[in-house]
């Protein structure tokens, strides 16, 4: 009995842990329940780059992440799935337009030089298109670049060479006095400036040709060339936007949902098996709290597969219990006494209580590892929620158990739920003696 | 609730019945699934969403009523404006309330949700419909969808092994198939289920279905076990006393109440997510709770029943020397 009261203080004090928490962490909440969009980038291979390695990725996130920064919402993510794509997520905006324009380019600024004919002027294509050339120079020779306007008042977007830029950029220009040098920013020609005076000090200034920029245009421009190039292009392959009013009554009905599943799996369990039915139902209620404290622990993202997976689990984590009083019930009615009964019944309910949880957690662990991101939530939600409830259907049932009836005789069957007559009636198949000590059966 | 110890239960006895049973509840999804997968042109057993054909759903609230006339209405109006072979759907709220909103789900091709079609689809919707919003864009490329393919398909193959792995080792072999069986059975009934709602209701299935079948499994070997180890404990002890079936026949009727009240508390909180919780889980929690249903079923009847088939056959030339 001695051991019986200590296991109950430990009991109450890891529910007082767990509540503790509840209160102080705050919960995190996945995109599909506070709205906000999930964006799926692949890299994609180039003729220059014709293989993605971690470095490349790596470089390609970190950009990314300048990128995302640049959209000033907080707590976005980007993360690593897989060998060649980026997960990235941004809680709260609806108008993904914007994040996905900035994602989607590669913002490859490059410098073009004229092809000349044998004449010395420039060669024209079939469709009478000037042909250009690249001229060893990109946005990776940039220091720096920013935004402003020039007399003629149209924006415009000022780019610092570093060393190495400045000096390419110093000898291009003055071999291409008098000729037209182009810009070219992710495959698409701004303007082709014809050169009047080389340039030295590694400063330069794009317009937007005839048509000039907008200032959206140009501010899109200096951010892209801040945040630095992709290494490689990368292509959206798969997007989920969702908008906050929907993530909000997501989370109203879930909540409710939640309430309603519970409160019926509790109902039942009393209508069932009576006193342990309470003794269940303030079990589950433990393992609500302990379950609720461990996700904010590890930092589970709470998403609405995940709660499907939480309620699932709530359904399933009185099992254990209806295994066991189920048991329990039966050494009664075979007139075993009453501790005898409750232990034989958590003993006996243990080796399929083991079993048939160790297939569901094997099928967790699968669905882990092989599923997208959305189902591993919900796997490791039931994942946890398992073993929390192997901890409280057991040993916190079989505790209160032992607390609440003691060793006496059971004067009162009802409380479990059985008929007086019940008593005594089953036919009980014999032990060994053996076993008959393994089960601390008395008789 | 539901006991059986007085009047007892022969499943034994009544095999006939229960091959019948599970027939009856398999066949019409597998001529469903067949069905399917000649005419559509995927050629898929279940009608598959984006996440594995690759393609965008738009969805967007609508304080409006909305009919078929109206979803015919957006349709030729997408059309127009050169956005062919959309797959448009209305989805109620039936919660109840007065004040519920609909919503209309637009399913195209891979595009991006910054595009000129995307933003063409938002204008015909928001110029037909009342206080129409965009609430979600989902979109899902082919390369993507491909992969979900196969990694759907491995995941269940390493759940099966995974699971004969575990019970062999535990019971044996003989056991662990015949649960799984048992589970091959309830996976045939939920996806024969969806097969026929994908043919009559147009319902689709996208990754969290697989998740749902693979939680079945779980979940019909989990009861198919709790079986299974009363049979295993009743065997140790009336072993010699006791023909196999009389055994199989004791330890359904002593597992027979859990398994009934497991299922209705799993049963109850998934109905309470299925009518309360949100639209965008209800096809996962309706495949969850035909799992529950048919899990329990076969657990009692169907995977009981073949173990002791199976049994019977191997020992039939032994037992006269066992009575005896």
């Amino acid at each position: 009995m001695k051991n019986k009261i200590i296991m109950f203080w430990v009991i109450v004090a890891i529910v007082i842990a767990s509540v503790f928490t509840i209160y102080k962490k705050p919960t995190k909440l996945g995109l599909d329940l506070v709205g906000g969009s999930r964006i799926m980038l692949e890299a994609q291979t180039t003729p220059s780059v014709p293989k993605i390695t971690p470095d490349t990725m790596s470089r390609l996130q970190t950009a990314i992440e300048n990128r995302v920064n640049k959209l000033g919402v907080s707590e976005t993510t980007v993360a690593q799935v897989g060998e060649k794509r980026l997960l990235i997520e941004i809680p709260g905006v609806m108008d993904s337009k914007e994040a996905e324009q900035i994602l989607g380019k590669t913002a490859q600024l490059e410098f073009k030089q004229p092809v000349l004919d044998a004449n010395g002027k420039q060669k024209m294509d079939q469709m009478g298109q000037p042909v250009w050339e690249s001229a060893g120079l990109t946005g990776e020779d940039l220091k720096d670049a920013n935004l402003s306007t020039n007399q003629a008042g149209q924006w415009t977007v000022n780019l610092e060479f570093n060393a190495k830029g400045a000096t390419t950029f110093g000898e291009l220009t003055s071999k291409l006095v008098g000729q037209p040098m182009a810009i070219y920013f992710d495959g698409d020609q701004i303007s082709a400036p014809v050169i009047r005076e080389p340039i030295y000090g590694g400063r330069a200034e794009i317009s937007g040709g005839d048509s000039g920029f907008s200032p959206e245009e140009a501010q899109r421009m200096v951010d892209l060339l801040k945040a630095g190039a992709l290494p490689v292009p990368s292509d959206i392959i798969q997007e989920n936007t969702v908008g906050p009013t929907l993530g909000a009554t997501s989370i109203e009905k879930s909540k409710f949902a939640s309430v309603v599943g519970i409160g019926l799996v509790m109902l039942f369990m009393i209508m069932m098996y009576a006193v342990p039915g309470i003794i269940a139902d303030i079990a589950l209620i433990v393992y609500g709290l302990i379950l609720f404290a461990l996700f904010k622990i590890f930092g589970v993202v709470l998403t609405l597969a995940g709660i499907a997976g939480f309620v699932l689990s709530i359904g399933m984590a009185v099992d254990a219990n209806i295994l066991i009083f189920e048991r329990t019930k039966e050494e009664l009615r075979a007139g075993r006494n009453l501790f005898t009964a409750i232990n034989s019944g958590f003993d006996r309910a243990w080796a399929s209580i083991f079993d048939s949880n160790m297939t569901t957690i094997l099928t967790c662990v699968i669905l882990y590892f092989l599923g997208t991101s959305v189902v591993k939530g919900f796997a490791l939600t039931l994942f946890i929620g398992i073993l929390v409830s192997l901890f409280t259907a057991v040993t916190v049932t079989r505790n209160m158990m032992h607390i609440i009836f003691g060793t006496g005789e059971l004067k009162y069957p009802k409380l479990f739920g059985l008929k007086k007559e019940e008593i005594g009636q089953a036919t009980v198949f014999e032990e060994t003696k053996r076993e008959k000590a393994r089960f601390g059966i008395l008789d | 609730m539901f006991n059986f110890n007085k009047n007892g239960l022969h499943v034994v006895k009544h095999r006939v019945l229960w091959m019948c049973l599970s027939a009856l509840l398999i066949v019409p999804g597998i001529v469903a699934m067949i069905y399917s997968m000649i005419t559509y042109p995927t050629h898929s057993p279940l009608k598959v969403g984006i996440d594995y054909t690759g393609g965008s759903i738009l969805q967007y609230e609508t304080s409006a009523q909305v009919s078929n006339a109206d979803v015919n209405t957006t349709r030729e109006a997408l059309t127009k404006e050169g956005i062919t072979n959309t797959y448009i759907q209305v989805l109620k709220d039936t919660s109840g309330n007065s004040d519920a909103k609909s919503m209309v789900s637009i399913r195209t091709k891979f595009i991006d949700e910054g595009s000129e079609e995307a933003a063409k689809i938002t204008q015909v919707v928001e110029s037909q419909y009342k206080d129409a919003q965009l609430v979600q864009f989902t979109s899902v490329g082919p390369t993507l969808s491909s992969e979900l393919f196969r990694l759907s398909f491995i995941a269940l193959l390493v759940a099966i092994l995974g699971i004969i792995a575990y019970i062999s080792f535990r019971f044996e072999f003989k056991y662990a198939v015949s649960a799984i069986a048992g589970l091959i059975h309830d996976v045939l009934f939920v996806m024969g289920v969806f097969s026929i709602l994908g043919l009559l209701c147009n319902v689709e299935v996208d990754g969290l279905f697989l998740t749902a079948i693979l939680t079945v499994i779980g979940y019909s070997v989990n009861d198919t076990i709790v079986t299974y180890d009363r049979i295993r404990e009743n065997l140790r002890y009336n072993g010699k006393r006791m023909s196999f079936g009389e055994i199989v026949d004791a330890s359904v009727q002593q597992t027979i109440t859990r398994s009934i009240n497991t299922s209705m508390t799993t049963f109850l909180a998934l109905a309470a997510l299925y009518f309360f919780g949100g639209v965008t889980t209800r096809d996962f929690v309706l495949a969850m709770m035909l799992g529950v249903l048919i899990g329990t079923y076969s657990s009692i009847f169907f995977c009981s029943m073949l173990i002791d088939f199976w049994m019977e056959r191997a020992n039939a030339p032994k037992r006269p020397a066992i009575e005896g």
